[in-house]
């Protein structure tokens, strides 16, 4: 055994609804004047009909569980990094935590469970605690599990949203999602996490935030997505950079880049960003499905993993980098090789009945 | 071996007057008073986990710990020394949970210094009657100890799940600005002491101690009658559970750290002392870990 942690199996959980940008926009009760589809590059995305966060987050664990070598009852830990924790209508669960309705779910008996909480650097958050517990001794393996039911956000932003610069307009983009990923040691020097690391610049703490609407039900976010972007894209970068350096690759080395999937615009301004502080032209190897998904926050990585192995476009042995922005402001990258999980996520989910 | 250890704590108890504290400003202000008796600056600071579930205006993003982070000045912006705040939600066990994470975080060489914080109040203008809270705030600053065989030994944990429906808090988001309904079953402290004597033995066993080796045991001070049940489940004497309910009332997430910093100023806690912390918590889970001082 190394150092390093792998993914060992992958699950995610896409509800089958799709709801267009326009049908969003369109049940606006003032609808702006703005081309959000435009704007963002987002036309579609999935939404859970009769199901709900945590729904999401155990029905992503299960098939995780599914293709994992490891039984349920042989999970050391279970950690639900979820934002949106709506279990039942016009409710935010805070207690128990979410990892416990999943452990229960699946029959984890003696697993360690508790949620992380950061924004949409959860699921990176979580393999970083993960990461910790399994160099320390104290666990061997474990679970990152979200289910991210964000609908409820879009619908009191359809209600309230009331010009085309509101604060809430960014709730529009997102999707559901549930996703999960089991991580364990390495077998391979060669595989796995090569880096991960997440910083918090909280001066930039008041760029985006969730609670209870104060004008009616439901739960608000607002973003100055402007001023987030122009933040995040400033300092970004200098740690891209670093990831890049500790791993001891350069741009030839990196078969995939897969940012966060904010919208397709986002990820074009995040790509020049890089390329200026560089000072060069990069390859063609950001990964981005925003226009289809939107944004699922937490579960943002893994559905782009699910969704780049089966189009067959990340393969077997491919050194990958994970970029994320969150709230906060929180910056995380990682470096990660795979191993064969490409080729067996594959083979068991067209094996798999759907 | 070398463990993790409390290298200072600071506290914010339940105070009285007319003015209310939030959440946040009892997190902050227990932070200031840690940081105040510590040997290390705030920039020595390279993890900080928030673990208070209940908080100002019930807000869900960002990481509370952002915000802690922001007010305690701590490494704030991006580039030089860095710092990672998040949040970690398991209940009233999250402050123990949290000290586990860092603890790991030490042992396996990523971090030299954390710190774990916490604030509970119920921020409602008309706080539903079951669901009030005594605001409070607790934080605890660890390293890696430099003496052999002191500080945190062995964390246990012992969840029952399937009693998950006895402690519930959600926020109703049926009303502008939300309500925070937190529902406890009479079931619960039955759950919570068979977790309790598990939680312990299970800690026990993994630091080859034995409960006869514990001068102290240093529980979330859930209530007299519940405390005075303990020392029969735990099999210690009675002397040996500190109890302050007298004074201190159950302030959730933050009890048993304010539980510890009464017992360390009444003198209880003198270097080679080893005490058994408890928290009692949703899910049902029970968090127990020893310490040697």
């Amino acid at each position: 055994m190394t150092r390093k942690i792998r993914i060992e199996s992958l699950g995610v959980r896409l509800p089958e609804k799709v709801v267009t940008t326009e049908e969003l926009m369109a049940s606006c009760r003032r609808r702006p004047r703005l081309d959000l589809e435009r704007i963002t590059g987002i036309v579609t995305r999935r939404v859970a009909v009769d199901e709900y966060a945590g729904d999401l987050a155990v029905g992503a664990a299960r098939r995780a569980l599914a293709m994992s070598r490891y039984a349920p009852e042989e999970l050391d830990a279970i950690v639900c990094t979820s934002i949106s924790k709506h279990n039942r209508p016009d409710e935010f669960t805070f207690e128990p935590a979410t990892a416990v309705l999943v452990r229960r779910a699946v029959g984890a008996k003696k697993a360690l469970v508790f949620d992380v909480v950061n924004a949409c650097a959860g699921l990176l958050n979580g393999i970083w605690v993960l990461q910790g517990l399994i160099r320390s001794g104290a666990i061997r393996c474990g679970m990152v599990v979200s289910g991210e039911q964000n609908m409820p956000l879009a619908r009191t932003a359809a209600r309230e949203v009331r010009h085309s610069l509101d604060g809430q307009l960014a709730a529009l983009t997102l999707g559901d999602c549930g996703a999960a990923v089991i991580v364990d040691a390495s077998p391979d020097e060669a595989v796995g996490f090569h880096w991960l690391d997440l910083v918090s610049g909280a001066r930039h703490d008041h760029y985006c935030w969730s609670k209870p609407s104060s004008r009616g039900s439901g739960g608000i976010l607002v973003t100055k997505a402007r001023g987030l972007q122009i933040e995040g894209n400033r300092n970004f970068p200098a740690y891209l950079k670093q990831a890049l350096d500790a791993t001891g690759w350069d741009w030839s080395d990196v078969h995939h880049v897969i940012p966060h999937q904010v919208s397709t615009r986002a990820i074009r301004q995040g790509i020049r960003a890089i390329s200026r502080y560089m000072g060069c032209d990069l390859p063609d190897v950001f990964l981005s499905h925003a226009e289809t998904f939107g944004n699922t926050t937490t579960a943002s990585h893994a559905l782009a993993l699910h969704d780049f192995i089966l189009r067959g476009t990340i393969r077997s042995g491919q050194n990958v980098l994970l970029v994320s922005g969150a709230s906060g402001i929180v910056i995380s990258h990682a470096t990660f090789t795979f191993d064969d999980l490409p080729d067996r996520y594959r083979a068991h989910v067209n094996g798999a009945p759907a | 071996m070398r463990r993790a250890r409390i290298e200072s704590l600071g506290v914010s108890p339940p105070r009285r007057g007319l003015l209310r504290w939030g959440a946040l400003k009892h997190t902050v202000e227990a932070g200031k008073r840690c940081l105040a008796a510590s040997k290390y600056r705030p920039a020595d600071v390279r993890v900080l986990v928030n673990a208070g579930v209940h908080r100002d205006g019930h807000v869900c993003e960002p990481a509370i710990a952002c915000y802690v982070q922001h007010a305690l000045d701590i490494n704030v912006d991006f580039h030089g020394r860095r710092t990672l705040s998040f949040d970690l939600l398991n209940g009233n066990v999250g402050m123990l949970s949290a000290a586990h994470v860092v603890s790991a975080q030490m042992l396996a060489g990523e971090v030299a210094v954390g710190m774990v914080v916490a604030g509970e109040a119920n921020s409602d203008r008309r706080p539903d009657a079951e669901s009030t809270i005594p605001a409070s705030g607790a934080a605890m600053l660890l390293d890696l100890s430099p003496t052999s065989g002191t500080g945190f030994g062995a964390f246990a944990f012992d969840t029952r799940e399937e009693r998950a429906d006895l402690y519930t808090s959600v926020v109703s988001l049926k009303e502008p600005h939300g309500k925070l309904l937190i529902r406890r079953r009479a079931e619960l402290e039955e759950a919570w002491l068979e977790g309790a004597a598990a939680a312990a033995t299970e800690a026990f066993e993994r630091d080859g101690l034995t409960p006869a080796d514990v001068d102290l045991v240093v529980p979330a001070q859930v209530s007299p009658a519940f405390l005075s049940r303990l020392p029969a489940v735990l099999g210690v004497p009675r002397e040996k559970v500190a109890d302050f309910t007298a004074t201190l009332p159950d302030t959730l997430t933050t009890s048993f750290v304010l539980a510890l910093d009464r017992a360390r100023s009444e003198g209880a806690l003198a270097p080679g002392r080893r005490a058994l912390l408890l928290a009692f918590g949703s899910g049902v889970t029970v968090g127990a870990a020893t310490y040697r001082f």
